[in-house]
């Protein structure tokens, strides 16, 4: 063949139409595929030495035991201890990602963060925040507070001292009848929830579902929920007529008169007469309000649960000198409207969320000062002055005192296992350095206090082991709590809770035309809790739960306010608005708007609150 | 492709789950997401784009109050031991069945993308990574080194933790055995759920908590008329939740289901 240009051509095109014949183009296109599939880099897991760590969760009240599977020092994975007595190996959904917390993309992690806007805001741009105590101690007649929304900590007592160490301080928590009871479900047979979350996160989940097996649960809500899908009797009641129910469950037990409840509920006076027989007859009972009703505590001192399966809430031992010069525990409610100048409020450890509207009217009306402590920007940070940014769970080295279904005092440490990034702020040291007084080793403090108490044990998971504290050295004590460890009180003879006046509770007012939906809060456990990004596994990606700003309203009501599936809204009432993703769900009664819990929701409607949804 | 047999014990790996247990936490979805390294959810991803390896759903019997009843059920890889449908359509042998475990489990590096799988498995239970997998800036460090992520454009599903039953093998190499210490290997959801609603065994030792499920009159397993030997066992005593269980059992049935 001669070498012409015409032969050239040929010769190039017949291999390349012989090339197609061979593998090698079209593993090409698959590995250019997988080329660009791999484009933006995937990132290569780190490696490293294997080890496991123990440590409690503080993401919840509950402080769950966790063992964390750490790679080359990262914890990659959470699970529960299993045997621990108070969590029994549960861990919920959002423990099992907590490690995942410090990496949230809406993690506040510098500050101080300005985050008021208008004449407050600019009065009070300049100032310090390390002067705030100098600034409510100038004038005798304004106060100073700390507003603790998980007390019983250490990290409390530090709040309780500083302020007793300051002229005005006050030390306040969201009161309630909660505070100073404590629950014994082991010891319960029967269980009355007034729409409480009994089996969806109140509580220990773990201890909840361990004793779930020695009590018949009777949930009267008006939705299905979880704990209503898995009660032994669901009774559905009409929204927001809880405390109606409650009334009548009352005056059954005084053998009054239950037809105005059996007119407010929807159900029968034969069924609230049986609900306070079951509460007398199959007995130790016990009556879990929920958040709408939360007088309704009241009945389990009328259904003889005092003593038994209600007790006071026992707390670890705390050195003598803390008691001397702190300032007494003060329910939010108690104080004086417009008596607060400078409010600190610790949001730092997730816990339930107080609405604005119960705190703004206590602070004077011209410029207040609010500084949170929040890792987040979702809750007080809206509405405070300063935000300033704090570690989180597992940055942080700090206490967790016994949950509410724990009738024995407990201490455990959240131990850090990760460090928290430069510029965050404990809460705890610039409280105590605005008060002049030192709680740098207030932790240990107390563990020698209880060390020195000789009570109780000490259970250690590495090992497995229950030993006595009275046998143990005050610094192995204090490492074993850092590796660990929890401190379990003695069981003492439970006494009954403090008494709470029942004063008996008004029946809803009928449904009004402005306001044609009741608000029933929905995902009320983790609603406070940061979470991990891993959670649009369950709301956005299967439906599971309703996620952030999502509501959930039957077609009949959708189709009533002009709104459909997947659709954007506003959720009214008399407090305000918020922007709502609009779930259509047929399950739910036609009066009904299920509302995912939230900061924005909680500020505007409570439980049980009467509302609308507007399209947009 | 059926892989080659390994040397040691012919396990068949199955779950029993409890739905008269189980709460719907999720607790088992997010800590399968944290074993798996499957990444939190693009901004567009739905309900049907979404990547779960194992989702809760509620069911309901269709009944009004007072008679309405509602379960929930957690659905993952029911790991079908014959005629495995997935594995049958694959072009690319993406898909193997460990004849030593009787795990079906995915390849993504053979993975082309055609998604046949998906449309060949009865129960829904594979996901197509319809975007990158992205991290917020510093969580790639809490990804597990056992797992590897994968990237866009390929079908992934559950494996019960194959990772878990590697390092299982692992230890049990360095103790000197052949084959895994009982209760050594678990996956994440059996390990996470706090209701204790879902077990995990051998489905050839009849001691374990599948085989005896196999056993119990209420037992059933999800889609039994299509003869692909599921090896998940679901466990009520709703009759109702066992009829959904096998629909063609029960033809003109009324359940709905949401999740």
């Amino acid at each position: 063949m001669r070498n012409t240009r015409r032969n050239a051509l040929k010769f190039i095109g017949g291999a390349a139409a012989g090339a197609l014949l061979t593998p090698v183009p079209w593993r090409l296109i698959t590995d250019t595929a997988l080329w660009s599939e791999n484009w933006p880099g995937i990132p290569r897991p780190a490696r490293g030495p294997i080890t496991a760590r123990f440590t409690h969760c503080s993401v919840c009240p509950a402080g769950c035991a966790v063992r964390a599977r750490c790679v080359g020092g990262q914890p990659v994975s959470l699970a529960g201890v299993v045997g621990h007595p108070l969590s029994r190996g549960g861990l919920c959904a959002a423990g099992v990602a907590a490690h995942q917390l410090p990496y949230h993309p809406a993690r506040l992690t510098h500050g101080p963060v300005e985050a008021a806007t208008g004449a407050i805001a600019r009065a009070a741009a300049n100032c310090n925040p390390d002067a705030v105590a100098a600034l409510a101690a100038c004038n005798p007649a304004d106060g100073v507070a700390v507003l603790d929304l998980r007390p019983g900590r250490t990290v409390s007592w530090t709040y309780r001292r500083a302020m007793g160490a300051l002229k005005n301080g006050l030390y306040l928590t969201a009161g309630g009848v909660f505070s100073g009871a404590a629950v014994d479900l082991s010891k319960a047979r029967t269980v009355l929830s007034l729409g409480a979350p009994l089996l969806d996160g109140w509580g220990t989940p773990g201890n909840v579902l361990a004793a779930r097996a020695g009590f018949r649960l009777i949930q009267a809500e008006a939705i299905e929920s979880r704990t209503a899908s898995l009660a032994d009797r669901w009774l559905r009641i009409r929204p927001g007529s809880a405390s109606a129910l409650a009334s009548g469950i009352a005056a059954a037990l005084k053998k009054g008169s239950v037809a105005k409840a059996a007119a407010a509920t929807g159900l029968t006076q034969q069924q609230i007469a049986g609900l306070a027989d079951e509460l007398t007859q199959h007995g130790p009972a016990l009556v879990l309000p929920g958040a709408d009703c939360p007088e309704a505590w009241a009945l389990n001192e009328l259904a003889g649960a005092s003593g038994i399966t209600v007790v006071a809430r026992q707390e670890a031992p705390v050195p003598e000198a803390w008691n001397r010069n702190c300032a007494p525990v003060t329910p939010l409610a108690s104080v004086a409207d417009g008596s607060i100048r400078t409010l600190i409020i610790d949001e730092s450890a997730p816990a339930d969320y107080i609405p604005w509207n119960a705190i703004r009217p206590k602070l004077i009306a011209d410029n207040p000062v609010v500084i949170a402590f929040t890792s987040s920007p979702r809750g007080y940070a809206r509405h405070s002055l300063f935000t300033l940014p704090t570690a989180v769970y597992p940055e942080t080295l700090e206490d967790i005192p016994a949950a509410i279904d724990s009738p024995r005092a407990a201490f455990r440490l959240a131990v850090p296992l990760v460090a928290a990034p430069a510029g965050v702020v404990n809460p705890a040291e610039f409280v105590a350095r605005a008060a002049g007084i030192d709680a740098t080793s207030a932790l240990r403090e107390r563990a020698d206090a209880i060390r020195q108490a000789g009570r109780g044990v000490l259970i250690t998971y590495a090992d497995g082991r229950t030993r006595p504290v009275a046998q143990i050295a005050p610094d192995d004590f204090w490492k074993a709590l850092n590796e660990g460890g929890c401190w379990l009180d003695t069981a003492t003879r439970p006494s009954a809770p403090p008494h709470l006046d029942w004063a008996g509770i008004d029946v809803q007012p009928a449904e009004s035309r402005r306001w044609p939906l009741v608000a029933v809060l929905a995902e009320t456990a983790i609603a406070a809790a940061p979470a991990s990004p891993l959670m649009t596994k369950l709301d956005q990606e299967s439906n599971l739960r309703l996620g952030p700003g999502t509501a959930a309203l039957h077609p009949d009501a959708a189709r009533q306010c002009g709104v459909s599936d997947g659709g954007r809204a506003v959720l009214e009432t008399a407090l305000g608005t918020c922007p709502i993703r609009v779930v259509v769900d047929a399950s739910l009664p036609p009066g009904v708007v299920q509302v995912a819990a939230a900061p924005e929701t909680i500020d505007i409607c409570g439980a049980g609150a009467r509302c609308r949804v507007l399209s947009l | 492709m059926i892989s080659e047999k390994k040397p040691g014990k012919i396990c068949r790996y199955g779950m029993a789950i409890d739905l008269d247990k189980c709460t719907g936490c999720g607790a088992c979805m997010i800590a399968c997401a944290v074993e798996n390294n499957v990444p939190p959810a693009n901004p567009a991803a739905t309900d049907l784009t979404g990547i779960t390896w194992l989702r809760v759903f509620k069911v309901d019997n269709g009944e009004e109050y007072p008679r309405k009843e509602s379960v929930y059920f957690p659905m993952m890889c029911q790991q079908c031991g014959v005629e495995t449908p997935c594995y049958l359509v694959c072009p690319q042998q993406a898909v193997d069945v460990d004849p030593s475990t009787g795990i079906v489990f995915q390849m993504p590096e053979r993975c082309l993308g055609c998604r046949y799988c998906m449309a060949a498995c009865p129960y829904h239970s594979r996901y197509f990574n319809w975007w990158d997998p992205k991290w917020p800036a510093g969580m790639e460090k809490t990804l597990n080194p056992d797992v590897a992520p994968r990237m866009r454009g390929v079908v992934e599903k559950c494996n019960y933790c194959h990772g878990r039953w590697h390092a299982a093998r692992e230890r049990a190499a360095q103790a000197g055995l052949k084959d895994i210490i009982p209760g050594d290997y678990v996956p994440a959801c059996v390990e996470a759920c706090p209701a204790g609603a879902i077990e995990f065994g051998d489905l050839n030792d009849p001691a374990s908590a599948p085989a005896q499920a196999a056993k119990d009159p209420n037992s059933f397993r999800l889609l039994a008329t299509l003869g692909t030997e599921p090896k998940v066992y679901y466990r009520s005593k709703r009759p109702w939740a066992k009829r959904i269980g096998d629909p063609s059992q029960a033809p003109g049935s009324k359940e709905t289901s949401r999740g």
